[in-house]
């Protein structure tokens, strides 16, 4: 049974005037002196003498104003919330129902709480600084406040650089969008980001730092911070995090500072806590909480804050980019593994010749079992993944030693095909070999969807990286051995539609590569722009050509849509066209036609059916027909 | 470098302009020829003159003048889709108006009543929406811009029976329409000769009785398909039958269907939903720069997308001026007509029109299916 106080002191203001009866006639037999707010300030010290307990309902700076009271004169607080006051009662666990409320409001032996001070205004839930959209929204606001008031935010969302000070005399320069102290772990959003070990008895004022280096990095922050479930037991990125007694906040630029909601005072900020300063009653969880917390140390986690050339980046940006950059010191595992695989060696060469060998005889065999094996062969993944790198980062090195391994792959692959080619007797052109000389778009989307397989596999310890590996080669091998067929057998032609259908592929992998990785923060924080605009120059060129190609691929396969809706009435048969297939034989556009028809087709019919299709498509057409009859 | 990029652009900018291939506007030479028009404004086929007139009007505010300069001013005859009356007009437009040429939105009945005396006047007349095929017989001067039925109904024969594997079929006509009954009979003698089974051949008559019963007795012999070449008001009856009975088999319709609907039976458009159809045109095709430029125009003078009679009348327009344009004369009428009955490859609104010395088109028919009171495009057929 908890023991209530003999006699309190209720100060209210006129909303909260009402409570005087009901706290009068509490069942615990508490004497209450009644005392206007107002009233109190006046005379604090003759309304105060002798007070152990004052029991407070208003307004949160009424809350407050009582709280330094009672630093002053040791007086122990219990609190009846508004039913407005939605906040107040989740953070210090209070009674909803008012007569708990009063119950718990004349309780003795309170709990010693922590208070903050900063710039000497008291703060009892959070103050926020800076810019960081949704997770410093006010704790009273509708949906539409928060969303208003975050787009806001984002519009001048950037970072500023900012230097924080800790009581252990620690000096930490980095550049932050903004910062929140939070009192303890209760009743606000942002604190779902942090260890949890921070309360308000720790004695200390925890400081979350928000500095991402995109937007899309902190879309990501938000994410985390929705899983309500997930306790993390480090830092997201982008967020740090500052545990001390005592903090100073000095930003290059004067900002606002938003204590519990309200305008309070700006930058530079002094926030230091004064350790149990006064006893409230609190709610049972909060009292369970408290006792478990440990008594901490001063703890300063800013790993995954912007230092160095991030910082220096920083300190030039406008706004925050939409997508995020990275220090090679951020990706430490990785950028030594891409140089590695830019290098040329041996087993690369090996394994390039005996894939595309393979893919040769496969498609001569017409076997895709065989051509399945040689891209499980090929190493094409290694050398494009750093070359998007390369490319992404301006990083010139990785560029010219990733595309000469690339190079060098593509002359041995076209050389051993052709020359086994030139060793085999019989040369057919198998359905394998037609279908790489006359791709589809479908042929470019795999190249696509590899490359960001690629990217991602490569991101990712934890993913095999040879089945993207697979992918690309799908992609790249058999091309690449038809083009080499093409040699061997002397026909530019045969070798040109291939090797387009694998130019293609490479620089639609390539830029897929790359645009994941600037996806998934790779773009380096200080962007070389001469080897980037070389780049560029490079890629533009070869796009060119394949913009050319494309766009006639693109034509081509529109019309044997459209002509799958034609039909055709010849010498009064009827003609339904089931397939066409458009192939191209240097210059010449030659169709290749499935048809349904009633009654046999003469030569004549045949005649008029090409006149009839010249005339309305094109002259130009050469046509092919295969017929199927009705019976 | 800034002065360096604003040179080039002002350079490019200059060869580009320079480039331009811009054809020279051409001189009014203060001459008119006139070019009649026959067409009913009013009673139940209104839509098809008032549409036609707007489609040429359409066509008229893109190519107001001939090559050599010449004006051409339409003079328009209502001529209610009369025979006898269409004959008249005819006779006052050659010979009181002295027209160099004639367009007619009249149906295949006041056509043929013209066909019978129009080497007499020895004037092109262009048929727009007569689909009979004897319209261009024993006589040299009318021309068709349409398909002729023949085509329509050997057509309709052949998709239903090899594209949509249909055997057994029902065929509805109204046998005081020249266009309906000739449609009907061409439909049904090639369905039969391909393998098809007619199940009924139903006359719609004034004397015609109970619908429903003739509807009943029609579903009892499981037609899929029911053939509907016939008028908009006999349709819906039709329709509302079949409805009645919870049959729900296929049916398909003629050219015209849609915006015969539209004019007519508006209030009941939802009765021909997911009815197939053949016609000229459908909602949504790809378009030619013609076709955009005459549908561009005629959104902006009458705020609307236009039907199908004033596509074939914009299309009419533009064969009749490149037939006079490669006249010495452009109002001589044997010349004109000649020039129209060599049109080879002319590009209409959707693809490609030729007329041959017989004065038949050959143009493309669309399979439509109708939704939400749009022809939605299945299959073209050449």
């Amino acid at each position: 049974m908890t023991e209530s106080v003999s006699s309190a002191l209720f100060v209210y203001t006129d909303d909260t005037k009402h409570l005087i009866k009901p706290l009068q006639n509490n069942s615990s037999g508490t004497r209450i002196t009644p005392v206007a707010f107002d009233a109190l300030m006046q005379k604090p010290q003759a309304q105060l003498e002798g007070v152990d307990h004052v029991v407070v309902a208003g307004p949160l700076d009424v809350i407050k104003a009582v709280l330094r009271l009672a630093i002053k004169y040791q007086f122990s607080i219990g609190i009846i919330p508004t039913k407005k006051q939605k906040h107040l009662i989740k953070f210090y666990d209070l009674p909803k129902n008012p007569s708990a409320a009063v119950e718990l409001a004349l309780r003795q032996n309170g709990q010693a709480i922590d208070l903050i001070l900063c710039n000497e205004e008291i703060m009892l839930f959070k103050a926020a600084i800076g810019h960081i959209p949704f997770l410093d929204t006010p704790a009273q606001a509708g949906w539409i406040q928060v969303l208003l008031n975050a787009l806001r935010k984002f519009v001048g969302f950037r970072l500023y650089t900012f230097k924080f000070s800790t009581a252990g005399k620690k000096e930490i320069d980095t550049a932050a969008s903004g910062c929140m102290i939070l009192q303890h772990s209760r009743g606000s959003f942002a604190s779902r980001l942090i260890s949890h070990d921070h309360s308000f008895t720790d004695g200390m004022v925890s400081l979350l730092i928000s500095a991402p280096i995109s937007i899309i990095e902190y879309l990501k922050l938000l994410g985390q911070a929705l899983r309500f479930s997930k306790k993390y037991k480090k830092l997201p990125n982008s967020i740090g995090y500052i545990k001390s007694p005592q903090i100073d906040i000095e930003p290059e630029t004067r900002l606002d500072v938003i204590i519990d909601d309200q305008h309070a005072t700006h930058t530079p900020l002094h926030c230091e806590v004064i350790a149990k300063a006064v006893h409230v009653n609190v709610g049972k969880n909060l009292q369970v909480e408290s006792s478990s917390a440990n008594a901490s140390k001063e703890k300063i986690d800013i790993n995954n804050l912007p230092r160095e050339k991030e910082l220096l980046k920083a300190r030039n940006q406008k706004r925050i980019p939409f997508f995020s950059y990275a220090s090679e010191e951020r990706f430490h595992d990785l950028f030594p593994a891409l140089r590695k695989d830019a290098r040329l060696n041996n087993i690369y060469l090996v394994l390039m010749v005996l894939s595309t060998m393979l893919a040769t005889v496969g498609l001569y065999l017409n076997s895709a079992s065989v051509i399945i094996g040689a891209m499980l062969l090929a190493p094409l993944m290694a050398p494009i993944v750093s070359l998007s790198m390369g490319i992404l980062r301006g990083n010139l090195k990785l560029f010219k030693n990733s595309i000469g391994k690339i190079v060098l792959g593509i002359l041995i692959a076209l050389l051993s095909s052709a020359l086994i080619t030139r060793l085999f007797p019989y040369k057919p052109i198998t359905d394998e070999m037609l279908a790489r000389i006359n791709p589809t778009l479908l042929d470019l989307a795999v190249a696509i969807i590899s490359g960001i397989a690629a990217a991602y596999s490569k991101s990712f310890k934890e993913i095999i990286q040879s089945l993207a590996g697979v992918a690309i080669a799908v992609a790249l091998v058999p091309p690449l051995a038809v083009a080499g067929i093409g040699i061997g057998r002397m026909d530019f032609n045969f070798f040109y539609q291939a090797f387009l259908l694998f130019s293609t592929n490479l620089v639609g992998i390539i830029i897929s590569a790359t645009f994941t990785f600037r996806i998934l923060g790779y773009a380096a924080a200080v962007r070389r722009k001469a080897s980037l605009v070389v780049v560029f120059i490079f890629l533009a060129l070869i796009s060119i050509p394949l913009y050319l190609s494309f766009s006639r691929i693109v034509e081509d396969r529109v019309f044997e849509q459209s002509l799958r809706q034609e039909r055709f009435l010849v010498n009064e048969k009827y003609l339904i066209i089931i397939k066409a297939s458009i192939f191209w034989r240097g210059d010449k556009r030659i169709i290749l036609m499935d048809i349904l028809a009633r009654e046999p087709m003469t030569r004549e019919d045949l005649n008029t059916f090409k006149k009839k299709i010249q005339a309305n498509f094109s002259k130009k057409l050469i046509i092919r027909l295969k017929t199927f009859y009705i019976p | 470098m800034k002065n360096l990029i604003q040179n080039s652009i002002l350079f490019l900018l200059i060869v580009g302009l320079g480039g331009c291939d811009q054809k020279p506007a051409i001189e009014p030479s203060g001459k008119t020829i006139k070019v009649g028009i026959i067409a009913p404004f009013s009673g139940s086929d209104h839509a098809k003159g008032k549409e036609g007139l707007k489609g040429m009007q359409t066509a008229m505010h893109l190519q107001p003048y001939l090559q050599n300069g010449d004006r051409i001013e339409l003079v328009a005859e209502n001529d209610e889709d009369d025979p006898a009356l269409t004959v008249k007009l005819l006779k006052k437009l050659v010979e009181k108006e002295k027209v160099s040429a004639i367009m007619t939105f009249s149906s295949s009945g006041p056509v043929l009543a013209m066909a019978k005396v129009a080497d007499e006047y020895k004037t092109p007349i262009f048929a727009a929406l007569a689909t009979h095929p004897d319209t261009t017989k024993h006589n040299g001067f009318i021309s068709q811009l349409c398909f002729d039925d023949d085509f329509q109904g050997t057509v309709a024969a052949l998709f239903v029976r090899d594209d949509l594997l249909i055997d057994k079929v029902a065929v509805f006509s109204n046998p005081d329409s020249f266009y309906s009954s000739h449609l009907a009979a061409k439909f049904a003698g090639k369905f039969k000769s391909i393998g098809g089974e007619i199940t009924d051949t139903i006359s719609l008559t004034e004397e015609t009785g109970d619908l429903s019963k003739v509807i009943k007795s029609v579903h009892d012999n499981a037609p899929e398909l029911l053939y509907l070449p016939i008028s908009a008001k006999d349709l819906i009856r039709i329709i509302s039958e079949v409805r009645k009975l919870g049959w729900k088999p296929k049916m398909m319709g003629s050219d015209g269907l849609i915006s015969t609907m539209l004019a007519q039976g508006k209030e009941e458009i939802d009765l021909v939903d997911g009815m197939l159809a053949t016609d000229f045109f459908a909602h949504g095709m790809p378009l030619t720069p013609f076709g955009k430029r005459v549908a561009d125009t005629y959104r902006e003078k009458y705020k609307g997308t236009g039907t199908i009679y004033a596509a074939l009348a914009a299309e009419g327009y533009s064969i009749l001026l490149n037939a006079m344009n490669r006249c010495s004369d452009p109002a001589d009428r044997e010349c004109i007509n000649r020039q129209i009955r060599s049109t080879i490859n002319f590009t209409g609104l959707v693809g490609n029109i030729t007329i041959g010395p017989n004065g038949k088109a050959q143009r493309p028919l669309c399979i439509n299916s109708i939704h939400d009171g749009r022809s939605q495009f299945i299959f073209k057929v050449h």
